[in-house]
């Protein structure tokens, strides 16, 4: 089922053509906006006295976000990869557990690891500082979505393939190698992707662990200096950074496009591992999440006596507001994603395609960067500031929905849109019987990282959020900033169960696809 | 729920008055509803870092809902004079209460509490004796002992205006090289650590804020820490850098009168006393009554006004930069 062709054709009717195309050209104009507002209103910014120059210390920055990129890009991917492999493929004591377990790391924002880790290390004569730490964390909180996307294509690998492959006598390395691998590629590269968006993007955890970064460049270089030009300078970097990184990876793949058509209950025979093998794969898998548990319940368990609990119905409040939000964001982010990926890939004209990408690049633009261009906009209108966090949230994570969808309809062959159309389906009727019910998983799996990457989410919440509107993140990381770790533990354990209980819905998802 | 949220804007012509605030405590959401049961007036409450208020204060413009703005750092309240953030307030119950140094001279703005940057000691690695100035820190003899906060805390932006304000930027160069000679690398990202490592002997001498030591030895610490802490000597340089929290009302203020009344309430010695125990600082007037500050003993501020602060902030910055204060 493996196979080589060229693009899918258009079967769209004529007439519903330009409606698909509006639509996607109403979403990307949301999508583009706010980043637009923001170059319009730099560009009549009166020059700083450096002009366009990239600041003393902006060589840097890029530098250390350049080998934060790296580092982190090639850890996650191995981890994730790795684990995404072991978890679907292969079969050894405590495997369904290990495979949950890794939705844990998601639910920590870095910026706590980092603060209680250094709290930590700082009480028992060890210094917590630098890039390697960086790396280390970075890896630690992010490689989850490589772990997400790469496991969901493993596991619908069609079984067929394997047995195929292993009765050609191949190993389970060779068709890891040789099958899996490839087959997964996209959906890694979405991963690692998406990863890179959240690095370049990282604020509160690099700064503690003092790396110059071009996030915390951006910050000073606007709010500090004054200098919004200058900022948006540094953004436009952080931007070409990952778009370059996104069309690389992507061009990379367009040369060896392989689809592959999962079936739901084609029962693939595991690779069952055991002895050394196993013990060797408990270990691969359990390090990561145990490591990201640990570091904040190993402060809690020394420092329980500092834990500072709010009033539990200022407790009830601010989980309530997270939970709302991200819910909403879910949401809004999930349709604009299905609507995006499905129209450019019924509909391949340029601007379709063009649009389409670019509106999933938001994510690569640093949230105190996005909510500046929101303001710019939403002043003069009055726009209620909910209405534009929502639509921050919205432009931010669309990316990360549309990342795995992307992936995920690249996988089905676009023979059976042929085959459908040609059957007298309406291209709706295609969507819906086909391509929704392929698509669960990416839109799954989607929905659920853009609900944690909400609940977590800080730039844009304490830019835009209006008075006594408070959200866990936000405590988390004002009490953190304050170096009251004691009072910022009890929000963030909240975001961690919220987290967790987010990722068991996913688990039905995961599993039947065994 | 959604719904409700997008549309929950309120903006009736009831009593209230808008707060943007660059602090973070619980014990000031206390005091704000003290100040409603005593004047009717509800407090709606923002809170953020100092620099994200000031450009959001900024780009909303006329359009601001904010009625005051509370900062936690001079350099940052004079930033926002200077940007024409506030607006002048006439109140003699505020010129009574905050002493003259403390205050805009054209009443655009007024201390709330005080707070000082001492240097602190581990006696078990340098005498405290040795030290009467911010200029001590340079002697050579400190090699390898000295641990500072990185430059992009404003505590220490603050105390080089301090600085360059008395001594000129010749010898606050000088200074800084020796301060930066000293340093044992690398530079902290936040005060805490620091101090910990200075209890354990990692270091031998720092500059911290008082309240981070304060909280190291209140009932909220560790035991850990405590102990660590109480092997801590603060010594008061002559002069000490002192900085301050600061409020005003702002230019487009549509609650003008109630922000004039809550600043005068955060102000009167009653309420100023709770404001500035929430995070161990120092009233506008004399030390206060906290035992742990007390125990410190009493400084002599510096004479730099928080207008020259402000002014000097971005020489400053650049003289870190230049002497490799990272």
């Amino acid at each position: 089922m493996t196979l080589l062709a060229p693009r899918p054709l258009p079967r769209v009717t004529p007439s519903s053509r330009p409606v698909l195309t509006a639509v996607v050209v109403v979403i990307g104009v949301f999508a583009l906006l706010p980043l637009a507002a923001l170059l319009l209103d730099a560009a009549f910014q009166p020059a700083m006295a450096g002009g366009l120059g990239l600041g003393f210390d902006g060589g840097e920055q890029i530098r250390g976000t350049l080998v934060l990129v790296l580092g982190e890009g090639v850890c996650g991917a191995v981890l994730g990869t790795a684990i995404g492999w072991l978890t679907a493929a292969c079969r050894f004591p405590g495997r369904r557990w290990l495979r949950i377990a890794q939705l844990l790391p998601l639910a920590f924002p870095a910026y706590l690891l980092a603060a209680s880790l250094i709290d930590w290390g700082s009480s028992h004569g060890l210094r917590i500082h630098g890039m390697g730490w960086a790396v280390l964390l970075l890896s630690l909180a992010n490689y989850t979505y490589v772990f997400l996307l790469s496991t969901e294509s493993f596991s619908i690998t069609g079984g067929q393939l394997l047995e195929a492959s292993r009765s050609l006598g191949v190993g389970p390395w060779q068709a890891f190698r040789r099958v899996a691998l490839p087959i997964a590629l996209p959906a890694i590269g979405a991963g690692v992707a998406l990863s890179a968006m959240e690095v370049v993007n990282e604020l509160g955890a690099v700064r503690l662990l003092g790396v110059p970064s071009l996030s915390a460049g951006i910050l000073d270089r606007w709010q500090v200096e004054g200098d919004p030009r200058g900022a948006a300078l540094l953004s436009l970097i952080a931007l070409a950074i990952v778009v370059l990184l996104v069309a690389a990876e992507r061009s990379l793949r367009q040369r060896s496009r392989r689809w592959n058509l999962g079936h739901a209950n084609a029962v693939a025979q595991a690779y069952v591992l055991s002895g050394w093998r196993a013990l060797l794969a408990q270990l691969v898998a359990a390090l990561p999440p145990l490591l990201a548990l640990a570091i904040p319940l190993v402060w809690v368990a020394e420092g329980w006596r500092n834990l500072l609990l709010e009033p539990l119905a200022e407790q009830l409040t601010l989980a309530g507001r997270s939970l709302a939000l991200a819910l909403l964001a879910t949401l809004l982010t999930a349709v604009a994603a299905l609507l995006l990926s499905i129209i450019r890939r019924w509909s391949p004209q340029l601007v379709v395609r063009q649009l389409s990408f670019l509106a999933g690049m938001g994510y690569a633009v640093p949230g105190s960067v996005m909510a500046l261009g929101l303001m710019l906009i939403g002043g003069p209108w009055a726009l209620s500031p909910l209405l534009l966090l929502i639509w921050g949230y919205g432009v931010r994570f669309m990316a990360v929905s549309k990342q795995g969808l992307d992936a995920g309809l690249e996988r089905i062959p676009p023979s059976i849109d042929e085959s459908a159309t040609s059957l007298g389906c309406s291209w709706t009727q295609v969507l819906r019987r086909v391509h929704l019910p392929l698509l669960r998983g990416p839109v799954l799996v989607g929905a659920l990282m853009v609900f944690v990457d909400v609940v977590k989410e800080l730039p844009l919440t304490l830019s835009l959020r209006p008075f006594d509107f408070d959200t866990l993140a936000v405590r988390v990381f004002q009490y953190a900033s304050d170096e009251r770790v004691g009072a910022a533990m009890a929000p963030a354990l909240v975001i961690m169960a919220l987290g967790v209980v987010a990722s068991l819905a996913l688990i039905p998802t995961l599993e039947s696809r065994d | 729920m959604g719904l409700a949220l997008l549309t929950g804007c309120s903006n009736a012509r009831k009593q209230e008055v808008n707060v943007y605030s660059g602090r973070h405590y619980n014990t000031d959401k206390e005091l704000y509803k003290q100040f409603t049961a005593q004047t009717g007036i509800k407090v709606n409450l923002l809170e953020g870092k100092d620099d994200e208020l000031i450009v959001r204060l900024k780009s909303e413009g006329s359009g601001s809902p904010a009625d005051v703005l509370v900062l936690v750092d001079a350099a940052r309240i004079q930033r926002a004079r200077q940007e024409e953030l506030f607006q002048p307030i006439r109140s003699e119950a505020l010129n009574r209460d905050v002493p003259a140094n403390l205050r805009d001279p054209a009443g655009n703005w007024f201390a709330l509490t005080r707070r000082a940057r001492p240097i602190m000691v581990n006696p078990a690695l340098v005498d405290p004796a040795s030290l009467g100035t911010y200029a001590d820190l340079a002697r050579p003899e400190l090699k390898g002992k000295l641990c500072l906060r990185n430059r992009a805390s404003v505590y220490n932006q603050s105390l080089v205006a301090d600085i360059l304000q008395q001594k000129g930027a010749a010898t606050t160069r000088t200074w800084l090289q020796g301060l930066v000679a000293n340093v044992k690398a690398p530079f902290f990202t936040s005060d805490t650590p620091m101090l910990r490592a200075l209890g354990r002997g990692e270091c031998g001498v720092t500059v911290a804020n008082q309240y981070y030591l304060a909280r190291m030895l209140s009932d909220e610490a560790k035991p850990e820490d405590r102990a660590l802490a109480q092997k801590i000597k603060v010594v008061f340089p002559r002069p000490t850098h002192v900085n301050i929290t600061a409020a005003g009302v702002t230019r487009h203020a549509r609650h003008k009168e109630a922000a004039t009344k809550l600043i005068e309430f955060l102000v009167s010695p009653s309420s100023g006393k709770g404001y500035a125990a929430a995070n161990n600082e120092y009233p506008l007037k004399g030390f206060g009554d906290n035992p742990i500050l007390n125990s410190f003993g009493r400084f002599e501020p510096s004479p730099v006004s928080a207008d020259q602060l402000a002014r000097g902030n971005r020489e400053a910055s650049a003289l870190m930069v230049e002497t490799g204060w990272k």
